[in-house]
């Protein structure tokens, strides 16, 4: 076994420039690894099974040019650059791809991935969109297929011990994610939020074991850390959808604001709710992926003649956590973004904005394409929306 | 377009300067400043405070402080309309909306990366007709039925200009057209905001009165432009230095200055 020697934020950033290094090592010592697209495939189950699961992302700095014949260019570039890069042989490595209802351009990618790419095994898990009782039914049955599918490719029984011991360990990793969090409470904080999307990152792409003792090895170096981030006039919030690379944060960063708090799936979104515990743990499993993560892709109103009659009580109980994050992490602006064509983060985008500037919070609503150029007139947007805050 | 204004303790315009920005200029900010000072008998030691703004802001090295147009427009506007709400700036770059209150932006749209909706669209089509830029307006006020030209593309909209004069129609029913589809863009745009007045009209677009006027049509109220609509982002700069050093000096605190070297940016090359 390769002994990796960087440690801490040293092995983040390399993680970060190459991410596959080290699933690449567990596949030549006989590990399967298994692709995910989005936060919605049920990890859990990968791991008690011993399959080592990969957060499947793109990459905005490689040019799109093989998915184009399969997905039109009108929509969300991230899952085009996610197939552009299946298609182009980066994720060869994988011996499965799990894929999940999570937009209709999402399930459209994972039927193209099937038959264009050929990962050896594919797995599309029909999540339900609302958080109603019978869709809840519909999510357990549908985990308990995804099971049975799981438990034939690798060629073995997923025990309810397995699983429930997977759940802890997953849920270990939610835990020290939000501490790692808590070291953006201060300020100047002491991880900058470009650093921090980089270790998220760099988790999603190693087993949850690994994660855990790199999270742990960043959390005792920022301890001590003394090259922590300049103070800055501004703590921001992210909100929106997936920032795979830094270069927006570190845009962000590069004027008088640092970026101290986030909803985005490269980020706290995935984290910040445990699985529940319950004696079937498809239960807390379907529990947790239907109602406990804040993605747009569920559309979380309960009761929608409720919501027709009073609009600020509906967006309450929806985004009121994004209150209780900017009081915790003394946030005093908040950027809504977006990927152009997310539908499903644009339609959010006004009732989030409602949201905010009910509980005073001031926000700018920022659109971008999934590339590292053309970003001076976003710089412009942030840099007068500071100077309004300011 | 370059532009440098210097005003004096009692905000009043001492000089401006308007000059094409060009691929060379970029880097040759101090040579525009140079001219004002000239002009004005002044030498750059005379100048207490320096803001930079605009997408080139970050191409002056002998500035104290950057600000953003938006800041710095919402600023110049106020200080000739006292009472506007909504500021709409058209320029070559890009068209933006802004929300004014007590003289302070509140709020901001832009428009991004499409020359639809800006000058340059209009610069583009003039061009092409071999018209000159400040005849349109005037050629646009003869019309009596404008044509209809999609906003959506500076390049399909110059085809629809040439197939409508093709067609026979009069040249100043396609101008018309042509300003109503860049003003229709832009107001569509600025809605969002949701428009009050007094709404003013700066930019370089401002100039021509065939586009206020189409301006005024599609928001349904009258639209305010400045004596010199080019020049509210520099004098905003300007006025935001002189509160600078104001507040600096009443608070007893040095100014947050950077040293000044009036010459090239250097690392063009």
């Amino acid at each position: 076994m390769v002994v990796a020697v960087k440690k801490g934020l040293d092995r983040v950033r390399e993680l970060y420039q190459d991410r596959p290094q080290r699933a690449k090592e567990l596949k030549a010592e006989g590990k399967k690894i298994i692709g995910y697209l989005c936060i919605y495939p049920v990890t859990e189950m990968m791991t008690a099974l011993d399959l080592v699961p990969y957060r499947i992302l793109g990459d905005m700095r490689e040019p799109i040019t093989k998915a184009d014949h399969y997905l039109p260019t009108v929509v969300c570039p991230f899952l085009r650059s996610c197939l552009d890069l299946g298609l182009k042989g980066k994720y060869d490595f994988f011996d499965g791809v799990v894929t999940s209802h999570i937009c209709d351009v999402g399930s459209s990618l994972s039927g193209i991935w099937n038959y264009s790419v050929k990962t050896p095994y594919h797995y599309h898990i029909d999540t339900p969109h609302t958080v109603h009782e019978t869709s809840l039914e519909q999510l357990r049955s549908l985990l308990r297929a995804f099971q049975k599918s799981l438990e034939e490719f690798a060629g073995k029984k997923m025990g309810v011990g397995d699983l429930k011991k997977a759940i802890v360990l997953h849920n270990e990793q939610r835990a020290l994610v939000r501490e790692l969090y808590e070291f953006k409470k201060p300020d100047p904080p002491l991880i900058s939020g470009a650093e921090t999307l980089k270790v998220i990152k760099a988790i999603q792409s190693i087993p949850i074991a690994e994660g855990n003792a790199l999270l742990r090895e960043v959390i005792a170096e920022l301890k001590t850390r003394t090259n922590k981030p300049a103070g800055k006039a501004a703590r921001l919030m992210v909100w929106g959808s997936i920032l795979d690379d830094t270069v927006l944060i570190e845009m962000v960063e590069s004027l008088d604001a640092n970026v101290v708090m986030d909803d985005t799936c490269v980020g706290s979104r995935p984290y910040f709710e445990d699985v529940p515990f319950t004696a079937d743990p498809i239960d807390g499993l379907a529990h947790h992926y239907l109602v406990d993560i804040k993605c747009p892709r569920t559309f979380r109103t309960r009761d929608f003649f409720a919501a027709r009659k009073n609009y600020m009580e509906d967006l309450k109980s929806r985004f009121s956590y994004l209150a209780d994050y900017a009081r915790e992490w003394k946030v005093n602006g908040v950027i809504v973004e977006s990927v152009r064509y997310c539908d499903t983060h644009g339609y959010e985008v006004p009732g989030v904005r409602d949201y905010l500037k009910e509980v005073g919070l001031p926000s700018i609503y920022l659109e971008h394409d999934y590339t590292e150029g053309a970003l001076a007139p976003l710089k412009t947007r942030v840099q007068g929306f500071l100077e309004i805050i300011g | 377009m370059t532009k440098v204004v210097i005003i004096d303790s009692a905000s009043r315009i001492v000089t401006s300067v308007t000059h094409h920005t060009g691929a060379e200029h970029r880097r040759l900010a101090n040579r525009v400043v140079e001219e004002a000072l000239n002009k004005s008998g002044l030498s750059i030691g005379d100048i207490v405070y320096i803001i930079a703004t605009g997408y080139g802001r970050i191409n002056v090295p002998f500035a104290d402080k950057q600000i953003t147009e938006l800041t710095c427009h919402a600023r110049g506007v106020a200080y000739f309309f006292p009472d506007v709400r909504t500021a709409i700036d058209i320029g070559g770059q890009d068209a933006k909306g802004l929300k004014i209150k007590d003289g302070r932006l509140i709020d901001f749209v832009m428009s991004d990366k499409c020359a639809a909706g800006t000058g340059r669209f209009l610069e583009v089509i003039a061009h092409a007709l071999g018209l000159k830029l400040e005849e349109l307006g005037p050629i646009s006020l003869k019309s009596t039925q404008k044509v209809s030209i999609s906003s959506t593309c500076t390049v399909f909209a110059q085809q629809e200009v040439t197939n409508s004069l093709s067609m026979g129609v009069p040249l100043e029913d396609v101008v018309a057209g042509l300003h109503d589809a860049i003003a229709s863009r832009v107001a569509r745009m600025v809605r969002r905001l949701k428009v009050e007045p007094d709404v003013v009209f700066t930019g370089g677009v401002a100039k021509n009165t065939g586009v206020v006027k189409a301006l005024e049509q599609n928001l349904g109220c009258p639209v305010l432009v400045p004596p010199e609509p080019l020049l509210s982002g520099a004098i905003g700069a300007a006025l935001i230095a002189r509160e600078t050093v104001e507040k600096a000096r009443a608070e007893g605190k040095p100014l947050p200055k950077q040293v000044r070297k009036l010459e090239e940016a250097t690392f063009f090359k």
